[in-house]
C-alpha cells in the first residue's frame, strides 16, 4: 500500500513536470498581456521529439549519447527522494539530502561532459559558466539543508518533513525564514530560472543552461527537456514539503491523500505564479553579479546554521 | 620465535622487494632478468595484500624482528591501522606495475629501465616498511628510503637544471619534514625510554601536557610536509608533472597517504586524541588545504600538475575529516570521532586508488600525444575509448559523485559536520555544521575541474595533429588502468565492503569509538540508488534507437575548426575572474606600436600566476638561511691550521663538558 503510494508520488513528480512549464509559461503569457499557448503544449513538444531522429556531431563519441540518459536517470532518482502528498517518498527515508544533492551533480556532470562532446563553442560556454554557478549554488543548497537538519535532529528528507509537520504553522523559527529564503534563492538558480539564466533566450552571450543543450535534437533533447522540467517540478515539491508541508497526509486514508493532494496543487500554483511574477520583473543578472546572488544565498544560510544553535536550546 | 604463514609472506615480501629485485637487475640485464624482475614484484604485492587482510582478520600482532641485523631495534608488526595501509599499498602498486612495464619500454632505454625497476622496487619496500614498521628506528628508515628513491626515480629521466632545482625543493621540504618526524619521536624517548612503539602508545597517556602538544604540532608538520598541507605542498606541483606517471601515481596514490597513516599513528594511537584546540588546528589548515588546492588545480591547463594540486585538495578532504575527529574526541564524543575517522581513512583509501588512476591515465595520454597539456587534445575518447572510459571513472571519482567510491568518503565526512550540531560545546556546534558549506564548495569546484579535464582532452575535436592521430594504450597499460576503475566502482557501489571492517579498526584505534549505526546504511541505499539509476536511463535509452550523423552547427558558416572550442584556459575563465584575489596573477600586455593604440600591428599577452604565499612566506626564510650562511661562511677560511684549531677546541669543550656531567 505505502510503496503504492510512493511509486504514485513518483509519477506525479515526473508525469506532471511538463504541465508545470506549461502552466508557468501561460502565467508569463498572461502577466505580458498575450494569451500565451495551451497549457498542456510541453507533452506535444516532447511527443513532437520523440518521434524524431536523433543526430550527433561526426567528432562526437558516446559519451554525448549517454549523457541525456543518464541525466534523465539521476533527475527521476532525485524525484523520488520528495514526499509530495504523503509524508514518505520511496528513497525519503533512506537517503539523505547529501545524497540527493550529490545526485543533481552527477546529472550536471554527465549533461556539461555532453555539451564538449558537440565540439562547437556554445557547449563550451554552457558548460564552463553552469560549471561556475552550479559550483556556487552547491554551498547554499547543502547549507540551508543542514540548517533543517539540524533543527530535526533528521538528515532523511522525510524526516525532515515529519518533524516540520508537527510544528505549530504560527511558530515558525528565523531559522526557517533564512533557510527558505536561500533554498528558494538556489532553486532560481539550480533550475536556470531568472534572474541567473533566463530559460528563453538563445543569444549566446546570456545563455548558460540553454548552451549546453544546442548540439541536441530528437529524443536526446526530449529526455534534456523533460529531465530539466522534472527537476524544475521536484524542487518546487521540496520547497513545499520542507516548508510549507502542513495538509499533508501522514495516514492512510484516501480521504487524506485527496485533500493532500489538492492542497498541493494549490501550493505549487502559488510558487508557479510567483516564480512567474519574478521572471516578468526581474531582468537577467550580469554573469558576474551571479557570484553575487549566490554569495548572498550563501551568508544566508550560514546565518541560518549559526541561529539553529539558540532555536534548539 | 616459529614463523606462521603470515610471517613467512611477509618475509617473502621484503626479501623479495628489497633484495632479490634489485640484485637481479643489477646482476643480469635483458628483457627476460626484466621479466623476471616484475613478475617477483608483482607476487610481492599479492603476497603483501594476503598479509594485510589475513592480518587485519586475525589480529596478530608482532611479525618480523630483523634487530639482529641492525645496530637499532629494527621490528615490524601489523595491527589493523597496519593492514589497511599495508592494503592500500599493495592494491594500488599491483596495477601500476602492471601499467608501468608498457609504460617504461616505451619511455626509457635499456640501461634507464633496470635502474627504474630496481628503484621502483625499493620505493615499494620502502612505502610498506613504513606502514608496517613497529620501531621508531625502522619507521624512520623507511621514512628516508621514501623520499631518496623517489628523488631518484624523478632524476632518472634526464637533469636538466629545472628538474635539478624541482627535485632539490622536494628533498628540502621532506627533510624538513623528516626532522619534524624524527623531533616527534625524540620528545617521546625521555618517557618511553625506548623506540618501540609499543613503549611509546604507553608513555604517550602520561606525558605533560606542553610535551604532548610539542609532539602533537611537531607530527603535524612532519606529515603536513609529506602529505602536501598548504603552505608545505610547494613540492607537490613541482614534482609531480616532472616524474614519470607510474611514478606520480605511486607518490600520490600511496606517498602521501603514508604521511596520513603517520599522523593517524601519532596523533590518535600514541597520544590519543591531542589537546583541545589541535582539532580546530587541524581543521583550519585543512580547509585552506582543500579550498586553494581545487582553486589552483581548475587553474592549470597542464594535466599533471592539475592532479598535482588535486591531490593537495584530497588531502585537505582528508585531514578535515581527521580535524572532526580530533575535536570530537576533545570532547569525548566518540560516536563522532568514529565517523569522521572512519571518513578521513576511506577517503585516503579512495584517494590513492582515484589519483593513481588519473595519472596512469595522464601516462597512457602523454605516451600516445606526447603531450599533457590539456590546450593540444581533444577527441581522444573517440581515439582511445578503454583507456577514455577509465579515465572517465576516475574523475567522477574524484569529483565525489554518487554510485563512484570518492562520494561515499566525502558523505560520510559531511554527515560527521552534521553530527558536530549534537556536540554541547557552542564553539564545536557552530563551526563544525559551517564546515559543510566548505568540503560543499570544495565539491562543486573539484566538479568543474573534473568535467574540464576530463571534457577538454577526451572529447569534441582534437586541437593539434598528435591528438588527431593518438592511439589507443597498449594492453598492460590498459589493464593497469581498469584495475584501479573496477575498484573505484566496486568502493562506489558496494561501500559496505570497506565500511565495516574500517569500523573494527577503528574501534580498536580509538578504544570505544564506533558509528552512529544510520550512517552505516549507505552502504544499503547506495546498491538502490544504482539499479533505480542505471534501470531508468537504461528505460530512457530505449525511447530513442536510432542515431544519425550531422554536422555541428556552426552558425550557418561552413568550417567549424577546432580552434573554435572552448580550451582548458577559457573554460576556467569564469571561475578565476570571480576568485581573482586568490590568484592575484601578473599580467602584461604588449601593443606595438606603442604610439597607434587603436591599431596595433601585433598584442603580446602574459599571464603568470604567482603564488602569493611563496613570495611572503618562503623568500623571508630563504633570504635569512642565505645571510646566515654568508656569515657562517667567514669560518670557512680554507687555511688549515685553522681548521685543526677548531677541532681542538671542539675536543676541549667535549671534554670540558663530559667532566661536568659526572
Amino acid at each position: 500500500m505505502k510503496i503504492m503510494v510512493d511509486i504514485l508520488q513518483l509519477l506525479l513528480l515526473i508525469l506532471g513536470a511538463p504541465l508545470v512549464r506549461g502552466i508557468i509559461a501561460r502565467f508569463k503569457a498572461r502577466l505580458q498581456k498575450r494569451r500565451g499557448a495551451s497549457i498542456w503544449r510541453p507533452y506535444v513538444e516532447l511527443f513532437k521529439l520523440l518521434r524524431k531522429e536523433d543526430l550527433t556531431p561526426p567528432t562526437s563519441s558516446a559519451v554525448f549519447r549517454l549523457a541525456p540518459v543518464l541525466l534523465f536517470g539521476c533527475t527521476v532518482c532525485v524525484a523520488a527522494f520528495i514526499p509530495v502528498a504523503h509524508v514518505s517518498a520511496l528513497l525519503g527515508s533512506r537517503g539523505d539530502f547529501f545524497l540527493l544533492v550529490y545526485l543533481l551533480g552527477l546529472g550536471r556532470f554527465s549533461l556539461s561532459l555532453g555539451a564538449l562532446d558537440g565540439g562547437s563553442a556554445f557547449g563550451g560556454m554552457g558548460a564552463s559558466r553552469e560549471a561556475l554557478i552550479s559550483s556556487l549554488a552547491e554551498v547554499p543548497f547543502l547549507m540551508g539543508l543542514v540548517a533543517l537538519a539540524i533543527l530535526s535532529s533528521r538528515a532523511d528528507i522525510t524526516g525532515m518533513v515529519a518533524w516540520t509537520l508537527h510544528q505549530n504553522i504560527f511558530n515558525i523559527s528565523t531559522v526557517h525564514i533564512l533557510a527558505f529564503t536561500s533554498l528558494a534563492m538556489v532553486v532560481l538558480a539550480e533550475t536556470g530560472r531568472m534572474p541567473v539564466d533566463n530559460p528563453t533566450t538563445h543569444l549566446e552571450l546570456t545563455m548558460i543552461h540553454e548552451g549546453m543543450l544546442l548540439e541536441y535534437s530528437g529524443p536526446s533533447l526530449a529526455l534534456i527537456e523533460w529531465a530539466s522540467a522534472i527537476k524544475l517540478h521536484a524542487m518546487l515539491a521540496l520547497l513545499i514539503a520542507l516548508f510549507g508541508p502542513w495538509g499533508m497526509a501522514a495516514g492512510g486514508s484516501g480521504w487524506g491523500l485527496a485533500t493532500a493532494l489538492l492542497l498541493y496543487c494549490a501550493k505549487v500554483t502559488v510558487l508557479m505564479v510567483l516564480l512567474s511574477v519574478i521572471e516578468s520583473a526581474a531582468a537577467k543578472l550580469r554573469m558576474y553579479l551571479v557570484p553575487d546572488f549566490l554569495g548572498v544565498a550563501s551568508a544566508v544560510s550560514a546565518l541560518a546554521v549559526i541561529f539553529t544553535m539558540w532555536v534548539k536550546r | 620465535m616459529p614463523m606462521g604463514p603470515i610471517e613467512m609472506a611477509f618475509a617473502y615480501l621484503l626479501s623479495v622487494l628489497g633484495v632479490f629485485v634489485p640484485a637481479i637487475l643489477i646482476v643480469s640485464r635483458g628483457a627476460r632478468a626484466r621479466r623476471l624482475a616484475i613478475t617477483l614484484i608483482l607476487t610481492a604485492g599479492v603476497a603483501g595484500g594476503l598479509v594485510a587482510v589475513s592480518s587485519f582478520l586475525w589480529q596478530t600482532t608482532s611479525l618480523l624482528d630483523l634487530s639482529w641485523a641492525t645496530p637499532f631495534p629494527f621490528s615490524f608488526a601489523v595491527d589493523r591501522l597496519s593492514a589497511f595501509f599495508l592494503l592500500l599499498v599493495c592494491a594500488v602498486a599491483v596495477p601500476v606495475t602492471i601499467f608501468a612495464s608498457p609504460y617504461f619500454d616505451l619511455h626509457y632505454s635499456e640501461q634507464q629501465r633496470r635502474w627504474t625497476w630496481a628503484f621502483f622496487s625499493l620505493f615499494l619496500l620502502s612505502m610498506i616498511v613504513v606502514v608496517t614498521a613497529s620501531t621508531g628506528f625502522a619507521f624512520l628508515a623507511g621514512w628516508e628510503l621514501m623520499t631518496l628513491v623517489s628523488a631518484a626515480l624523478i632524476l632518472i629521466e634526464g637533469d636538466s637544471p629545472e628538474r635539478r632545482h624541482n627535485v632539490f625543493v622536494y628533498l628540502l621540504m621532506m627533510h624538513v619534514g623528516a626532522a619534524a618526524v624524527a623531533g616527534c619521536f625524540f620528545l617521546f624517548l625521555p618517557y618511553s625510554h625506548s623506540l618501540d612503539f609499543g613503549m611509546i602508545r604507553a608513555a604517550g597517556a602520561a606525558m605533560p601536557g606542553g610535551i604532548r602538544a610539542a609532539v602533537f604540532l611537531s607530527a603535524f608538520v612532519g606529515f603536513g610536509a609529506k602529505a602536501g598541507l598548504i603552505p608545505l605542498h610547494l613540492w607537490l606541483p613541482r614534482a609531480h608533472p616532472i616524474a614519470p606517471s607510474p611514478v606520480s601515481a605511486l607518490m600520490s596514490g600511496i606517498m602521501l597517504k603514508t604521511a596520513v597513516y603517520g599522523f593517524v599513528r601519532f596523533a590518535f594511537d600514541f597520544l590519543g586524541g591531542g589537546p583541545w584546540w589541535s582539532g580546530y588546528v587541524v581543521l583550519v589548515v585543512a580547509a585552506f588545504t582543500g579550498l586553494l588546492g581545487i582553486l589552483y588545480a581548475i587553474a592549470e591547463h597542464d594535466l599533471k600538475r592539475l592532479l598535482a594540486y588535486s591531490s593537495v585538495e584530497n588531502i585537505g578532504i582528508v585531514f578535515l575529516g581527521l580535524g572532526t575527529s580530533l575535536i570530537f574526541l576533545a570532547h569525548h564524543s566518540l560516536l563522532g570521532a568514529g565517523l569522521a575517522l572512519v571518513g578521513a581513512l576511506l577517503h585516503a583509501f579512495n584517494h590513492a586508488f582515484f589519483k593513481s588512476l588519473l595519472f596512469l591515465g595522464a601516462g597512457a595520454i602523454s605516451s600516445s600525444t606526447h603531450t599533457v597539456d590539456l590546450n593540444e587534445l581533444g577527441g581522444l575518447q573517440r581515439r582511445m575509448p578503454v583507456t577514455g572510459a577509465a579515465v572517465l571513472i576516475g574523475c567522477c571519482s574524484i569529483a565525489g559523485l554518487p554510485l563512484f567510491n570518492g562520494f561515499v568518503s566525502e558523505w560520510l565526512i559531511f554527515r560527521s559536520f552534521l553530527a558536530g550540531s549534537s556536540l554541547v560545546d557552542a564553539k564545536a556546534g557552530i563551526i563544525l555544521p559551517l564546515m559543510v558549506g566548505i568540503l560543499a564548495l570544495i565539491g562543486g569546484l573539484a566538479a568543474a575541474c573534473f568535467v574540464k579535464a576530463f571534457g577538454v582532452a577526451f572529447l569534441g575535436r582534437p586541437r593539434s595533429a598528435e591528438a588527431e592521430h593518438a592511439q589507443e594504450a597498449p594492453l598492460g597499460m590498459r589493464v593497469g588502468l581498469w584495475m584501479l576503475g573496477a575498484g573505484c566502482i566496486c568502493i562506489g557501489i558496494l561501500p559496505g565492503l570497506l565500511l565495516r571492517p574500517l569500523v573494527s579498526l577503528v574501534q580498536v584505534l580509538v578504544p570505544g569509538a564506533g558509528v552512529p549505526e544510520e550512517t552505516l546504511s549507505i552502504a544499503y541505499i547506495i546498491p538502490w540508488i544504482a539499479a533505480i539509476v542505471l534501470g531508468t536511463s537504461a528505460l530512457a535509452a530505449l525511447l530513442r534507437p536510432r542515431a544519425r550523423m550531422a554536422r555541428t552547427w556552426a552558425c550557418g558558416l561552413p568550417g567549424l575548426t577546432s580552434r573554435m572550442q572552448y580550451t582548458s584556459t577559457v573554460f576556467s575563465k569564469p571561475i578565476r575572474s570571480v576568485f581573482a584575489q586568490v590568484y592575484r596573477p601578473d599580467r602584461k600586455v604588449e601593443q606595438l606600436p606603442t604610439d597607434q593604440p587603436y591599431f596595433p600591428a601585433s598584442i603580446a599577452y602574459q599571464s603568470v600566476r604567482t603564488t602569493s604565499y611563496e613570495r611572503v612566506l618562503y623568500r623571508p626564510f630563504v633570504e635569512l638561511f642565505i645571510s646566515l650562511a654568508h656569515r657562517l661562511r667567514r669560518l670557512q677560511t680554507g687555511n688549515i691550521q685553522i681548521y685543526l684549531l677548531y677541532i681542538f677546541l671542539a675536543l676541549v669543550s667535549l671534554l670540558t663538558f663530559l667532566r661536568f656531567q659526572r
